[in-house]
């Protein structure tokens, strides 16, 4: 028991440890030495420093409200779309080619026409991200329904489940494991997405301040920024899996008998 | 005991979620979008980082002062002077202050973009550097040398003017189109031979073992700074555009007057040794003007220059581009 | 009076024909086993009663009503249980209605089919017997007048099987529900049904009555093997 908590907490950390140990060391014993490398400790002072200056705290969370905002407008649309089209055969006819037809389009060609028409304000990043949170909860969310254990839904129908009954025992839950595969999915792009928004024309942000110290050759806010991206990537992942362990209990009731 | 944990998972991840909807709207409260006043007009001014406005915006009075007059003022960072003749044009800023080649090209390009101020002299900050074990002290060695400079940036009209003055052709050496960050980069690894730049970058390489070979005196070049703003806007604003120079140019005079808070702020801002900051600030004069015909002039030499040398299309008319306007 | 009736029935699936002039009744009651080669279309008529195919010709009737939509008097138990996985045994019994009414019922289904403590388990972690039995309860849920298992113990181990064998004989002699159980086995046929219908040639082509399945005699026990002997010759004989 003792020992498998140890594989299971400690295991994943191990290697990240070690590799910043040794980079430490690597760097304060002049192993290594390059301007584009500085030690860790030196990231943690600028990261501190900049902390107390305020700059830390506004950054991050002005980046996390145009990710925020634009993961829930984004996959809001996508989400329903995507209901729509996996429910209703007219509406995936009419729009599901068109929708996956501009899906192809790279985010980054989207970046002029976008700061053409909304500007360069807070609803021009906004409306970034959301669109590339938009796709993956789309095709997910439509994938979803419409892969459906046949043989459950003409259960529902011999049992005569109403509409409603249908999509709460059957449908949603169904696709709920797919859709939330979507959640993790978007959450990842809304964060590549932000980088991009951010670097393009932004006065604050994460993206911004690593671009600003790329302008200044200061390595060591970009390394900072590199980081709290990689965190920022790493907590929402995380919450996305809790999530899936929440509301897909019931797949791990049958797994958890197995394990023991 | 599996159903406790799974409550205490529900729990903890309630939290974090809630925490990060905290944090999101705290961010939301720092934006414009979260702070915008409705009853003020908003006018948006693009700056470059470490610039004139940047000080302003630092200083704060100039918000103060046009609030008082009902405008909020909103200031908009870029990270390149054609960015920001870009959102000029599309109307997503108001004014800009930009160096003295971006209005070049924006105008020839097209835009409708109006002149509304010039700044002050930086002819002692804007000049060509090579390292001081190269040996080379004289203009006329850079014959057959690598120089690195930055296409249709003033670093392109100082090089053209240096090399016209000193009879060199621009074959004659060998000129490298790099990015401002890339020259840097370039220039300290020795794989070019000479850089042209300007401040604050000339006065890092000074510090650092780099003499200045001519600056902008040697080609009667002043380098100066602009406050533009869209023709449009530029005609239905006259007298925001005035209360606009009036207080810009007094937030000039307090930085003439106060280096040393002001080299604390930049080297922050910047990211840069305050020495390096301080020797800046030590050979230029901040300052904000209403356009006058000697930097009218000195646009249209640029213009010129860059239309012979097939860097713009057009050689545009500078004068039919300025607003003349006479604050007191 | 014939609970369900059927006259003159065909089911074609594109150009194959699955069942011919199909006429039967069946009376409130009774226990009735179809038994037949695999493809001979036992599920396509336990479909067609349930409502879930239409006839392409002939009438199917219960209690003489036409059967039009899905038949909302009787309810089918499937090969693969088809429970709802995402929800627990009492909710996959509930469909989401959770007046105090249903919940009662579900309850004491839930106690005759062994599975009281069971019921806030995920059907996952239940046995694949479990999981049928749950799947009967809540085929009872809706108080059918009929029950169709189309080879509902296919895929139980022997012991297993014979337990819930047991189950649903208690079960449906108790509630007098009218069943009609799809197997493959004939010896479960002769162990459950008072009669057995073998399917042939795309009809009913012999119909058997089992008057000893609740004897237990040797007397009783030898003629109940003949009647295996016979449904078997039957079914594999080649005219
Ligand atoms: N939906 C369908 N579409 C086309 N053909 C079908 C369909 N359902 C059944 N069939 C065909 O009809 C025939 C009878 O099928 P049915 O499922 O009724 O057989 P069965 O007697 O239940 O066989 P088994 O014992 O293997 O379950 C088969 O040949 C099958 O291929
Ligand atoms: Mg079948």
């Amino acid at each position: 028991m003792t020992k498998s908590t140890f594989k299971k907490k400690f295991l994943p950390w191990l290697l990240p440890i070690v590799i910043i140990l040794f980079w430490q060391l690597a760097v304060q014993l002049k192993w290594i030495q390059s301007e584009f490398l500085p030690a860790p400790t030196e990231v943690v002072q600028t990261a501190i420093v900049d902390w107390k200056k305020g700059i830390l705290q506004k950054n991050i969370s002005i980046s996390l409200f145009r990710a925020t905002c634009g993961f829930v407008i984004g996959g809001g649309m996508g989400f329903i779309l995507g209901l729509l089209s996996g429910t209703s055969k007219l509406f995936r006819k009419t729009f599901d080619s068109t929708i996956q037809m501009l899906r192809t389009i790279p985010n980054m060609a989207l970046i002029p026409l976008v700061v053409l028409i909304l500007g360069i304000g807070e609803p021009a990043k906004i409306c970034f991200v959301a669109l590339a949170c938009l796709f993956p909860m789309y095709i997910n969310t439509y994938h979803g329904i419409t892969s459906i254990d046949p043989d459950l839904l003409e259960m529902g129908k011999s049992y005569q489940l109403n509409t409603v009954q249908m999509f709460k025992q059957i449908i949603f839950p169904g696709a709920l494991p797919t859709i939330l595969m979507g959640v993790r999915y978007a959450l990842g792009t809304m964060w590549t997405a932000l980088i991009v928004a951010e670097t393009v024309s932004a006065d604050s942000g994460i993206g911004y301040m690593s671009t600003n110290a790329q302008q200044y050759v200061d390595v060591k806010t970009i390394y900072l920024c590199i980081i709290i991206y990689a965190f920022l990537g790493e907590l929402s992942n995380y919450i996305a899996k809790n999530l899936e362990t929440i509301f897909l209990e019931w797949r791990n009731s049958a797994r958890s008998l197995t394990e023991e | 005991m599996h159903q406790n944990s799974h409550q205490n998972r529900k729990i903890f991840i309630f939290f974090l979620l809630v925490a990060w909807i905290c944090v999101a709207f705290y961010g939301f409260k720092q934006t414009d979008l979260g702070n915008s006043s409705e009853k003020l007009t908003t006018i948006k001014i693009g700056y470059l980082s470490g610039d004139e406005i940047e000080i302003s915006a630092a200083r704060g009075a100039l918000k103060k002062k046009l609030r008082a007059k009902g405008y909020n003022v909103v200031f908009k960072k870029f990270t390149s002077g054609a960015a920001e003749t870009e959102a000029l044009a599309s109307g997503s800023i108001d004014y800009a202050r930009t160096g003295d080649t971006p209005p070049v090209a924006a105008i020839a390009a097209g835009s409708k973009i109006t002149y509304i101020a010039t700044g002050g002299v930086k002819s002692n900050g804007t000049g060509i550097l090579v390292k001081k074990s190269s040996g080379i002290t004289k203009v006329s060695q850079l014959r057959g040398k690598k120089i690195a400079y930055t296409k249709s940036t003033a670093s392109e009209y100082f090089v053209r003017a240096l090399l016209k003055k000193y009879g060199l052709s621009t074959s004659d050496v060998k000129l490298v189109n790099l990015e401002t960050n890339a020259a840097s980069v370039a220039y300290s690894k020795g794989k070019v031979d000479a850089i042209v730049a300007w401040d604050p970058t000339t006065a890092q390489l000074q510090l650092s073992g780099s003499t200045l070979l001519a600056d902008g005196n040697d080609v009667n070049y002043n380098n100066r700074s602009y406050i533009l703003s869209s023709s449009t806007f530029a005609k239905n604003h006259k007298s925001l555009s005035k209360l606009l120079i009036k207080y810009l140019s007094q937030d000039m005079k307090w930085a003439n007057s106060h280096h040393s808070t002001l080299i604390k702020l930049l080297s922050e801002k910047l990211g840069v040794k305050k020495s390096v900051i301080k020797t800046t600030i030590n050979r230029r004069k901040y300052d904000f003007e209403p356009v006058t015909q000697t930097a009218i002039k000195e646009s249209q030499a640029i213009a010129d220059t860059f239309y012979k040398a097939g860097v713009i299309k057009k050689d545009p008319k500078i004068k039919s581009h300025v607003q003349y306007l006479s604050v007191n | 009076m014939a609970l369900i009736e059927l006259d003159g029935v065909s089911k074609k699936y594109g150009d194959k024909t699955v069942l011919k002039n199909v006429s039967l009744k069946i009376s409130e009651g009774d226990f009735v086993a179809l038994c037949g080669m695999s493809g001979g279309g036992k599920s396509t008529l336990l479909r067609l009663i349930s409502g879930l195919e239409k006839a392409d010709s002939g009438s199917i009737k219960q209690e003489n009503k036409e059967i039009s939509t899905i038949n909302s008097d009787a309810r089918m138990m499937f090969q693969d249980d088809r429970l709802l996985p995402w929800q627990t045994v009492i909710q996959n019994l509930l469909f989401g209605d959770k007046s105090e009414e249903r919940i009662k019922l579900a309850k004491r289904l839930l106690d005759r089919v062994g599975l009281i403590d069971y019921q806030n388990s995920f059907p996952a972690s239940l046995s694949g017997g479990q999981r049928q039995r749950v799947a009967l309860a809540r085929a009872l849920m809706s108080q059918p007048k009929v029950l169709l298992l189309d080879e509902p113990l296919g895929a139980l181990d022997a012991l297993t099987r014979r337990n819930m064998q047991d189950l649903i004989i208690k079960v449906c002699s108790e509630t007098n529900i009218t069943t009609i159980l799809v197997t493959h086995d004939v010896q479960e046929a002769v162990r459950m049904a008072d009669k057995i219908w073998i399917i042939k040639n795309q009809g009913i082509a012999k119909e058997l009555t089992n008057p000893e399945r609740n004897n237990q005699t040797a007397e009783a026990q030898l003629k109940k093997d003949q009647l295996v002997e016979t449904a078997l010759s039957c079914i594999l004989d080649n005219n």
